[in-house]
């Protein structure tokens, strides 16, 4: 399994029909979806799904025809100019996207990122953002 | 270690090296000198025999927050002159009771402004970086000073003196924290999230300036030390220094005008407040094989608690020892449980700054001094005298006014209005707490035509014990916005409500 960061972007959704319409189109891939997370961000509603990781491509291709933003990547960035490797973030991360390299310097692994943006707030140097 | 002399003296049998000679040594520039992570590997290797004949010098490093910092700084006089009565530097209130134109920084002090974002310690780092700062303050004004206000800009070129002064610096280690509660608590060890989700810990473990010489042998008054990358001294023990368990700090001081920013970092942490991260690293000459042996020391013979912060008391839970081995394996066990933990502080820049210290020493840069007195080793840290006597939720509890879960909505109305309150607690028959309803969620009800108790139940309480401090009780109510607390026993029963009105 893998795992997909699903946007529907503001004014995709107007009525529940058009929810239908989106949902009928993960499941016409018969597979088995787990919904990670469901939030409302500043882009639209994000939706973080658990899918098997060869469906990914058609998955992606359904949904990006409906205008729905998919992105396999993580969602922060962390700005180096601002880090001082402290740590602070990583006991936070479920999955180490975010640890420390054998040099001590803090790496953060795109593919491993969840979205969970619990490390966001943990920064005492404001150089984690949501992207 | 291109080049060893064994010019080293023995008394008997035991060898003892002077400052004077590690000095000559350095001059010359056949002085050797490993980083405290460097001599634990020597000493296994070699033996402390060998390493005491042969290392002079063994160099400590740590860089964390420090939130006993700040800074002195001397602005000069303005024409006409004012005797400052309130400052601010980046709107960050600076501290002004010295003379008219002298102020200290500190740097948990936030901005007016922008708090929880902008701090003392992001001025500092500013401040060395060059940046321009703003100067604001004003005055009474006096025969003497009868300028009344200043609005200027200034950078570390411009004023006097600006010198880092930290009455509480580079603790000899730190506790790790977890937390056991039911939320997350953003603390000033960082974030932690709830029911043991994570664990933090501070320091740089046999890195750490304070553990290589526990006994104080070397660590003095007036010894020299790398502070915020310029060179420092220690100018006495550190506020609450408690060398006997281990929780020994310094107090130090440094010129700000040569150090750098890349070890003076202003930080801040959500919901606590800002900070400074300090670079500091010591040397620690081995004077004898007794000091050889003690820079030895290894992160699996250094020990911290792991305590719980999920309890806001003085006296927080200790629930085991764990060794900075451990701690730096990224991992505790609690209990049979892997709990991910990791650093606050910076073990990468704490190696530079061994490193650093270590390349001043090899080229000759940097001597050593003897202090000119030691710290004290059996100092204790008291507790604050309060002089009221602390309350507690059992102290101020009163009955609190029940109906069950399966009462009629009316019955509840009725007992409101019998009784002149606000609240009705909600139980089964065992007197378990169920929820809560106020009279508000009553005049919901009828607003929303609801007849059931069931639709209009608050069914996440917070809660409160009998041996909750009055004042965590209140800060409850306060950041929920919630007026009172059901008290209940382990067992989820109600024993009381508190609510805000006994507070008043």
């Amino acid at each position: 399994m893998t795992v997909i960061n699903v946007t529907l972007p503001f004014g995709l959704i107007k009525k529940v029909d058009d929810y239908s319409k989106i949902i009928n189109v993960i499941l016409e891939q018969n597979i088995s979806v787990n919904i990670l997370k469901f939030s409302t961000g500043r882009s639209g509603i994000n939706l973080l799904l658990d899918i098997p990781e060869e469906k990914i491509s058609s998955i992606t291709e359904a949904l990006k025809k409906n205008d729905v933003i998919v992105n396999k990547k993580g969602r922060v960035i962390v700005d180096i100019e601002k880090c001082i490797d402290c740590g602070a973030c990583v006991s936070l991360c479920p999955t180490d996207a975010l640890h420390m390299d054998e040099k001590e310097l803090l790496e953060y692994s795109l593919e491993k990122c969840i979205g969970c943006l619990l490390c966001i707030d943990s920064c005492p140097r404001f150089a984690i953002e949501e992207t | 270690m291109e080049k060893i002399t064994r010019s080293n003296k023995y008394k008997g049998d035991y060898l003892t090296k002077t400052y004077a000679e590690i000095n000559e040594k350095i001059k010359n520039g056949n002085v050797v000198v490993l980083t405290a992570e460097e001599m634990v590997d020597f000493v296994g290797e070699h033996g402390l025999k060998v390493a005491a004949e042969e290392i002079d010098v063994v160099t400590t490093g740590t860089f964390g927050p420090m939130c006993s910092s700040g800074a002195f700084l001397n602005f000069g006089h303005s024409d006409p002159p004012i005797k400052f009565e309130h400052l601010w530097l980046n709107d960050v209130h600076a501290y002004h009771g010295n003379a008219a134109v002298d102020c200290y920084i500190g740097c948990t002090r936030m901005a007016d402004v922008k708090p929880f974002e902008y701090g003392g310690g992001h001025v500092i780092e500013d401040l060395v970086s060059g940046k321009p700062i703003r100067l604001k303050g004003n005055s009474y004004t006096t025969d003497c000073y009868p300028l009344a206000e200043v609005d200027t800009e200034f950078t570390i070129e411009d004023i006097n003196q600006a010198i880092l002064c930290n009455p509480r610096n580079a603790y000899q280690r730190y506790v790790c924290a977890v937390n056991s509660s039911e939320k997350t608590l953003y603390t000033y060890m960082g974030k932690l999230l709830p029911n043991y989700g994570n664990a933090h810990y501070a320091g740089a473990g046999s890195l750490s300036p304070l553990s290589n010489d526990p006994d104080y042998e070397t660590i003095g008054i007036g010894t020299k030390i790398f502070l915020g990358g310029g060179i420092g001294y220690v100018i006495g023990e550190g506020t609450q220094h408690s060398p006997s368990s281990r929780f020994g700090t310094l107090f130090v001081k440094g010129d700000l005008k040569q150090m750098t920013p890349e070890y003076l970092r202003g930080v801040t942490y959500e919901k606590y407040g800002t900070s400074m991260f300090v670079g500091i690293g010591i040397p620690i000459p081995i004077l004898n094989e007794d000091l050889a042996k003690k820079t030895a020391i290894s992160d699996g013979d250094l020990f911290t608690d792991v305590v719980d912060y999920g309890v806001p008391r003085r006296d927080r839970p200790k629930l085991k020892q764990v060794s900075y081995k451990e701690l730096k394996s990224g991992f505790v066990d609690l209990n049979g449980n892997k709990v991910k933990c990791s650093s606050l502080s910076s073990l990468f820049h704490a190696r530079k700054i061994a490193d650093t210290l270590k390349n001043w020493i090899l080229n000759g840069d940097f001597l050593l001094n003897s202090p000119a007195e030691t710290l004290p080793t059996n100092t204790v840290f008291k507790p604050m005298k309060l002089t009221a006597e602390l309350k507690f939720v059992k102290d101020l509890k009163k009955a609190a006014e029940i109906c069950y879960e399966d009462c009629d909505i009316k019955v509840v109305a009725e007992k409101i209005v019998r009784k002149n309150i606000n609240h009705i607690v909600i139980t089964d028959r065992e007197n378990h707490l169920k929820g809560i309803v106020t009279s508000f969620d009553i005049t919901r009800a009828i607003a929303e035509d609801k007849h059931e108790l069931n639709d209009i139940i608050t069914k996440r309480v917070f809660t409160t014990s009998d041996n909750e401090p009055i004042s965590n009780a209140a800060r409850k109510m306060k950041t929920n916005n919630i007026s009172a607390l059901p008290v209940i026993d382990d067992d989820r029963r109600v024993v009381g409500l508190i609510s805000a009105e006994e507070l008043m």
